[in-house]
């Protein structure tokens, strides 16, 4: 099978800091892949070279067979890689049923005079889609409230679907756990699984160790730019480098 | 026992109202909405009305096509404003500088820049005294309603602000652009990884706010008479006022605000002197900020 990305040596140096130094890994379809390092090892480096938020110094990134080099984060977006982030970022003054259809819209095309004098049939598309989105993190009933009425974990449910309304074919989530407690967090854990689970490749970068080995089928480790481990949980768990990576000791 | 004169001057200051509101309506849209700082609209409006001068001159068409060529002229403005005081400082996107308001506020200073050389450049060329435009286009036919007089401009004005204002809500909620403006406004950065086009909508939002700011000057101009190249900072500073009374992010706010404004300046000429007017418009704005600091329609913009 080949991977849906392929991230080639790919380098990204800040004047004198290698934030990402010849990190090659793949994900294929359908995969769940956690991403873990210690704070400032190039987690979010790596993340904004994929989605085409930073250029890299050098490497490439292949997204479906496809060298993503040049493109936007906005058209890198429409080939199907979405991504939630860290820091929430939502439309609040916009109702939770608006958030989600943004990521609809952004997947189906926006073209000026399309939008405005566009079928009846997109419209009815769009809208679809983000019902389907609403349903699938359970939040059609509160479609109509402002986004910035929402709890903090339902926000991050509704950032989830805006991403899933892009029927996206590898969604990227970015500590998805911070902020939350125990139990959602496990039911956070759930839900990834369950997306997992119909197909949907993810990659998943978090702190929550137990998060991370517990539902990934693969985890990659990141220190000071480069690439330590890549292998199961339990292996990585195991590994002398990333011991030292994390407690700072010889192994 | 109501002497029709009051009447006469509540009818004169809500069609001041309305001339406002005209130009705050596409001012709104690109500051207010848009969330971006742009001290140009109002130079945008005298382009508007010059190139309305220029349009006249030349060919003497109709009214509608005199306003429809206005418009897409404007819209080629406001494409051309963007490009050279907006995209500039889009070009770092990283986290720091989305978060910078020095970032974000220095096309406070770039526009402002465009619209002294956009305003010197019309003095060079035409002067700095009025120009008048062509009698027979002008739209100040006296149409007599009861005891007041009004003019056909007044009725002209009023329904194109109702236009301008139904169908930019029209846009901003019930279509996909409108969503995507409102998201690029909320979350450049939210919008961008969902496959939103941020430059292109950007630069639509401009393109569409101009073309109104151009209509408006244009209209202005022919209600008048004359236009000059400083004409439009008057304007732009009431349109500003009125937004900000308005709440920001609100066009009917705005829209309402104006009307308040151009009411209770004639209500000041009246019954003060005309030269307490604009000290009664200042008044308003610093009362609404002292007692409504989100505006009298603001939303509350919240920020996460």
């Amino acid at each position: 099978m080949s991977a849906l990305i392929e991230i080639d040596h790919l380098t990204r140096r800040f004047g004198g800091l290698l934030a990402v130094d010849d990190v090659s890994t793949a994900v294929a379809p359908g995969e769940l892949v956690g991403l873990i390092g210690p704070n400032g090892a190039g987690k979010t480096t790596l993340f904004n070279l994929i989605s085409g938020f930073t250029p890299p110094t050098s490497g490439t990134v292949r997204f479906k067979g496809e060298a993503i080099r040049g493109l936007k984060p906005h058209q890198i977006a429409g080939r199907g890689l979405s991504r939630t982030f860290q820091n929430l970022r939502i439309f609040p003054n916009m109702s939770v049923f608006d958030n989600v259809s943004v990521g609809a819209v952004g997947a189906m095309g926006q073209s000026a005079l399309g939008a405005v004098f566009g079928g009846r049939r997109r419209s009815d598309a769009i809208t679809a889609r983000t019902f389907e989105a609403l349903e699938r993190v359970g939040l059609t009933a509160q479609a109509h409230e402002l986004a910035a009425n929402l709890s903090y974990g339902r926000r991050k449910y509704l950032e989830i679907a805006r991403a899933l309304a892009m029927k996206p074919d590898l969604l990227i989530l970015d500590e998805p756990a911070a902020g939350l407690d125990d139990s959602e967090t496990a039911e956070l854990a759930r839900f990834i699984r369950t997306l997992n689970g119909e197909g949907l490749a993810i990659m998943l970068v978090e702190h929550d160790m137990n998060l991370v080995m517990g539902i990934c089928s693969r985890v990659v480790v990141l220190a000071s730019g480069r690439k330590i481990a890549d292998a199961a949980p339990a292996e990585v768990r195991a590994d002398p480098a990333v011991l030292e990576a994390y407690l700072g000791v010889e192994a | 026992m109501f002497d029709p004169y009051y009447l006469q001057q509540l009818a004169i200051g809500l069609s001041q109202g309305v001339i406002y509101a005209l130009m705050a309506i596409g001012f709104t849209l690109i500051f207010g909405v848009l969330n971006v700082v742009n001290f140009a609209h109002g130079e945008i409006y005298t382009l508007g009305a010059f190139v309305g001068l220029l349009v006249i001159t030349a060919l003497a068409p109709p009214l509608l096509v005199v306003v429809l060529v206005v418009a897409a002229v404007g819209a080629a403005f406001g494409v051309g404003l963007e490009r050279i005081a907006f995209k500039p400082f889009r070009r770092f996107s990283d986290e720091a500088s989305l978060k910078s308001r020095a970032m974000r506020e220095s096309t406070l200073m770039s526009s402002l820049a465009v619209s002294i050389v956009a305003r010197e450049g019309l003095e060079l060329a035409f002067g700095s005294q009025m120009q008048t435009l062509p009698f027979d286009q002008l739209i100040n036919k006296p149409i007599a309603l009861g005891p007041i007089t009004i003019v056909t401009g007044d009725v002209i004005i009023f329904a194109v602000a109702a236009v301008m204002l139904i169908g930019l809500q029209w846009l901003l909620t019930r279509t996909r652009v409108g969503l995507a403006i409102r998201a690029v406004s909320a979350n450049p950065l939210g919008a961008k990884y969902v496959g939103i086009d941020t430059d292109r909508t950007i630069i639509l939002t401009f393109a569409i706010g101009s073309m109104m700011g151009a209509a408006a000057g244009v209209l202005v101009g022919l209600y008048y008479g004359a236009i000059f190249p400083a004409m439009g900072f008057v304007p732009g500073i009431k349109a500003f006022v009125a937004m900000v009374m308005g709440g920001l992010s609100s066009i009917p706010g705005a829209v309402i605000c104006a009307l308040l404004l151009g009411l209770s300046e004639g209500l000041a000429t009246t019954f003060i002197s005309s030269n307490w007017a604009d000290m009664v418009a200042y008044g308003f704005l610093i009362v609404t900020l002292i007692f409504f600091p989100q505006g009298l329609f603001g939303a509350g913009r919240e920020r996460v």
